[in-house]
């Protein structure tokens, strides 16, 4: 081969040759100067492994890949709890209720039903006993084992798949079945916390106080970051061959998953999560006041707010930043109603680009950030504003004190003349009240000139509303000065990256991971804010699989514990 | 030489090519629409959707001097004062009832057998129809033809102009006069208004102005009245929504252009044909309305209040409000006789009129549109509705809503 280089660049002309040799040092140099300039990774600090429910999402997609879309799920799915910030760290902190339980056993048998009906069970099963009323021990082992290496997100022990095996025996035995028997093992796999929870496991062979997951958990995290559902079969075969140990193979699967059709639905269950739109479930209108907004129109106001982040930031590789500025977004007929603009496609879903005078920039002056951010029946710049600093800016405004008198506020809702600020400025007089509002209420204002569903307004009660206000020392009279403000705060991709780092772990970020995330804010500048590649810096990083050796947890236990948990296998 | 030639032609070309295609690439329209702020007028233009239509009729006549003759009957009614048509002794109430609508149906058709809903013209004359002579009746509505006809043989004919309470002269409004004894016709009857259809997306109607400057006073306003294309957008408690999108139904006769003004907030519109859906029991029909013009109060708040006039061809008029003989299926094609033949008899019994009795009293009282002979053929119809901020836009594709 260096044979055939020489012999090539012998044989080339002066000036070819003089232009392969500079093209060659050019490169060598830029690659010396990202060398030279890029920073390195901090150590991995880790944090404690998880162990997380599955979120809905989570379990009908995990469901969907693994049983096909078309399988029912019946039972509901509980509230979730949001901590942090996001549900995805809730899923962590939360217990779960008897209703939960008793609904993930009405899912699970349906589930096992549909999947061994006598219509669909050929689809997963190549084996099968001759007398249907026989138990087939292979057949049972081989369904039970790729079912459950796929439920679980990893190989079964030998002695948890004896377990199911020894179920259906027994079951089948009584029921004179052999699928119903195996039913009532895919059922009992189905309520099992191995599926049901994300149980993060340390890997084996290391003595340190920071330690990386075993390859299960590794594939667990990246999946359910970068897809949002479980690891598929291609995951798990790199996991077991140990693929995953390395930075090369993981950066091809971080590339495959990334290039996956799950991809995109992971982008948005996270901004779903951060957004909080789970709140829209308990979010209300007066339809006296507000005849325009319904559950359809709030069904679309989400998909709107959505659609117009997954366009920007990976259709076109946008700026993170300039979600808060952006006018370009996507509007149905029945959302045209309250953003007051024609839509002339009838069904579906129209691009639709606000022109700078139309008083709608940002993904916080969609009606969805607005109308969840509102009263029933009225705005409110103080909901708002809380939203702003706590959603966009990762800051924490306390809880209101117990003490709050409210009645001075509503005795004015409705009065001529009487503006959102003439309201709140009551509670500049009252101390307690006046430290957070003033946080709170300033950016606030500037959304006053959108009502409580989201519609733009000039005047309440009849008076001009003032929009000016304040964010962190940027002064702004108008929601596209609030837009700027917003997009140009320093915290502002500071923040998403913190979320992105604590969605992707499952838990807050600890004090000594404090440069691991100024590493990713860097990166995420030097590449511009694409969020993309902020999730492939992350699920790549040494960080994101570090953890710290539970407390209780020496390292020969560890390794005694994976071993029996077939890690490896 | 030539091979260099050659060789910068395939250049030229290339370069060429690639320009021509960077350029298609930034001028390439996309179907990104451009979204503006604003209230009501944008670009000059205000729309709006029809919410509230009726036809515009006077107070209740039944019961007053203005029916001396009382209401008009149906046939059951005409047979029950027929000498076959009394009760006869012990005939039980059911028994008479049954008797009353079979003398009722035997007396809606010719004798060879042709119902008279679909042959009004071979009918003789219905004595039970009464209309409204009265020349004190009043009715609100629009001066369409500018003559206050209230002359002694206007008295006789019975065209006579009324007065509308708000102190208007010289409405032309003959289809009041043609209805005004029949009961379904009065404030709480079923036949007075009809608007249930547009709420559930049979039909609608849309008004477009352009050129407009200023919703109070603007001398020269284009005016578009069409059919509506798309079902209304309702609230939870079913009422018309603001600001919802609706497209203009295809067919250039479903759309009527014309100009007018708007004097102190109120638009007044110049005649134009007008022409919209209509459907009864499935059977989808058309509403036409000639030399139509509005007069209608504009507020603050973009609403349009008032009237909406002109003639309906009494035979087209007795079509789609009587008779349904041209009522067509979702298909476009005649609907199923029995459907159209038991509709206009059954909406008889139930509303209280014949279908005769109706085909010659607008005949009798048609005051608009004489043919070569002098006949009118047409009848003065008023419409009062409002209508409320909208977006009409142009589609290209099939109507939402079928369109026959």
């Amino acid at each position: 081969m260096a044979n055939r280089v020489s012999s090539l660049m012998a044989n080339m002309p002066i000036p070819a040759r003089q232009f392969v040799v500079f093209a060659i040092m050019g490169l060598m140099l830029a690659f010396a100067a990202v060398m030279l300039f890029s920073s390195d990774e901090p150590d991995p600090e880790g944090g404690p492994p998880t162990v997380r429910r599955l979120t809905e999402e989570q379990y009908r997609n995990a469901i969907a890949d693994i049983f096909g879309p078309e399988t029912e799920i019946t039972g509901r799915f509980e509230r979730p709890f949001r901590s942090h910030g996001l549900v995805a760290v809730g899923t962590g902190a939360a217990g779960i209720s008897p209703f939960a339980v008793e609904q993930y056993e009405v899912s699970a048998r349906g589930i096992a039903a549909s999947v061994l009906s006598k219509k669909r069970r050929a689809a997963f099963l190549d084996c099968g006993p001759k007398n249907e009323t026989e138990f087939d021990a292979a057949c049972a082992q081989k369904f039970l084992g790729e079912t459950g290496r796929l439920l679980f997100r990893r190989p079964l022990s030998q002695d948890e798949l004896s377990g199911f095996v020894g179920l259906s025996r027994s079951a089948t035995g009584q029921l004179g079945s052999f699928y119903a028997g195996l039913e009532l093992g895919l059922y009992s796999m189905l309520i099992a916390p191995d599926f049901l929870f994300r149980i993060e496991r340390v890997a084996a062979g290391n003595d340190g106080a920071i330690v990386e997951l075993d390859a299960y958990s590794k594939a667990e995290r990246l999946s359910f970051f970068l897809t949002n559902a479980p690891p598929d079969a291609e995951l798990l075969d790199a996991a077991a061959s140990g693929s995953l140990d390395g930075s090369w193979g993981v950066s091809r699967q971080v590339s495959r998953l990334m290039d996956s059709e799950r991809y995109p639905e992971a982008v948005r269950s996270f901004f779903a999560d951060m957004l909080e739109f789970d709140d829209f479930g308990e979010t209300s209108k007066d339809p006296q006041i507000y005849p325009a907004f319904n559950s359809v129109v709030a069904g679309e106001a989400q998909e709107q707010t959505l659609k117009t982040i997954e366009d920007h930031l990976l259709e076109n590789r946008g700026d993170y930043r300039d979600l808060f500025t952006l006018r370009d977004t996507f509007l149905t007929r029945s959302l045209g109603v309250i953003y007051k603009t024609p839509i002339p496609k009838r069904e579906g879903w129209q691009a639709v680009r606000f022109q700078p005078d139309a008083n709608r920039a940002g993904i916080q002056s969609h009606v969805a950030f607005l109308a969840l951010h509102s009263h029933p029946g009225r705005s409110s710049p103080t909901l708002r504003g809380y939203a702003m600093r706590k959603i966009f800016l990762c800051q924490e405004v306390p809880d209101p004190p117990a003490s709050v008198n409210f009645t001075a506020i509503e005795e004015h809702v409705d009065k001529a003349n009487v503006t959102a600020r003439d309201r709140l400025d009551i509670h500049s007089t009252e101390p307690s009240c006046a430290g957070c509002h003033k946080v709170m209420d300033p950016i606030g204002f500037a959304l006053e000139a959108y009502d409580g569903a989201g519609s733009h307004r000039t005047h309440e009660n009849g008076s001009l509303i003032d929009l000016s206000g304040d964010l962190d020392g940027q002064a702004f009279a108008s929601t596209n000065d609030l837009a700027e403000a917003l997009r140009n705060h320093p915290e502002t991709p500071r923040c998403l990256a913190q979320r992105m780092y604590t969605s992707a772990v499952g838990r807050d970020i600890t004090w000594k991971e404090r440069y691991y995330l100024d590493w990713l804010i860097e990166g995420f500048a030097d590449d511009d804010y694409q969020v993309p590649s902020l999730m492939e810096r992350i699920a790549t990083s040494d960080n994101f699989f570090a953890v710290v050796r539970p407390m209780d947890q020496p390292a020969r236990r560890v390794a005694k514990n994976n071993a029996a948990n077939g890690d490896g296998q | 030489m030539a091979h260099k030639t050659a060789s910068s032609r395939l250049w030229l070309s290339a370069i060429a090519i690639a320009a021509g295609g960077m350029a298609a690439w930034w001028w390439w329209p996309d179907d990104r629409i451009s979204a503006e702020s604003g209230g009501l007028i944008r670009d000059g233009n205000a729309s709006f959707i029809v919410t509230k239509f009726a036809y515009a009729l006077g107070p209740d006549a039944v019961g007053t001097d203005s029916c001396p003759n009382g209401p008009s009957k149906n046939v059951a009614e005409i047979f029950s004062e027929t000498a076959n048509g009394k009760r006869r002794a012990g005939e039980t109430d059911e028994a008479y009832g049954e008797r009353i609508e079979a003398g009722g149906r035997a007396i809606s058709n010719a004798p060879d057998g042709r119902n008279f809903c679909v042959n009004p013209e071979i009918a003789p004359l219905d004595p039970n129809t009464q209309i409204m002579l009265d020349p004190k009746a009043q009715a609100g509505g629009i001066d369409l033809d500018g003559k206050n006809s209230r002359s002694k043989s206007d008295l006789t004919s019975g065209r006579l102009d009324f007065a509308a309470a708000d102190g208007t002269t010289g409405v032309d409004n003959q289809f009041w006069r043609a209805v005004g004894c029949n009961r379904s016709y009065q404030q709480d009857g079923p036949s007075r208004g009809f608007e249930e259809g547009m709420y559930v997306g049979e039909w609608g109607i849309l008004i477009s102005l352009s050129g407009v400057d200023d919703l109070e006073n603007d001398s020269d306003v284009d005016i578009t009245i069409s059919a509506n294309a798309d079902p209304m957008m309702l609230s939870p408690s079913r009422e018309a929504l603001d600001y919802g999108t609706y497209s203009r139904d295809r067919e250039p006769r479903f759309r009527g252009q014309t100009s007018g003004r708007i004097e102190n907030g109120v638009l007044v519109s110049e005649p134009v044909d007008v022409r919209f859906h209509y459907v009864v029991n499935g059977m989808y029909l058309e509403r036409p309305l000639r030399e139509a013009r509005i007069r209608a109060r504009l507020s603050a708040d973009g609403v349009m209040d008032g009237y909406l006039a002109g003639y309906t061809d009494v035979v087209e008029l007795y079509d789609f409000q009587f008779g349904y003989r041209t009522g067509k299926d979702a298909e476009g094609k005649p609907s199923d006789e029995a459907r159209r033949v038991g509709s206009a008899n059954g909406a008889a019994r139930v509303l209280g009129h014949t279908c005769q009795g109706m085909w010659q009293s607008l005949h009798k009282l048609a005051d608009g549109h004489p043919d070569k002979s002098g006949k009118f053929t047409s009848i003065s119809t008023q419409y009062k509705f409002e209508a409320r901020p909208a977006f009409v836009v142009e589609q290209s594709g099939k109507n939402a809503k079928q369109t026959k």
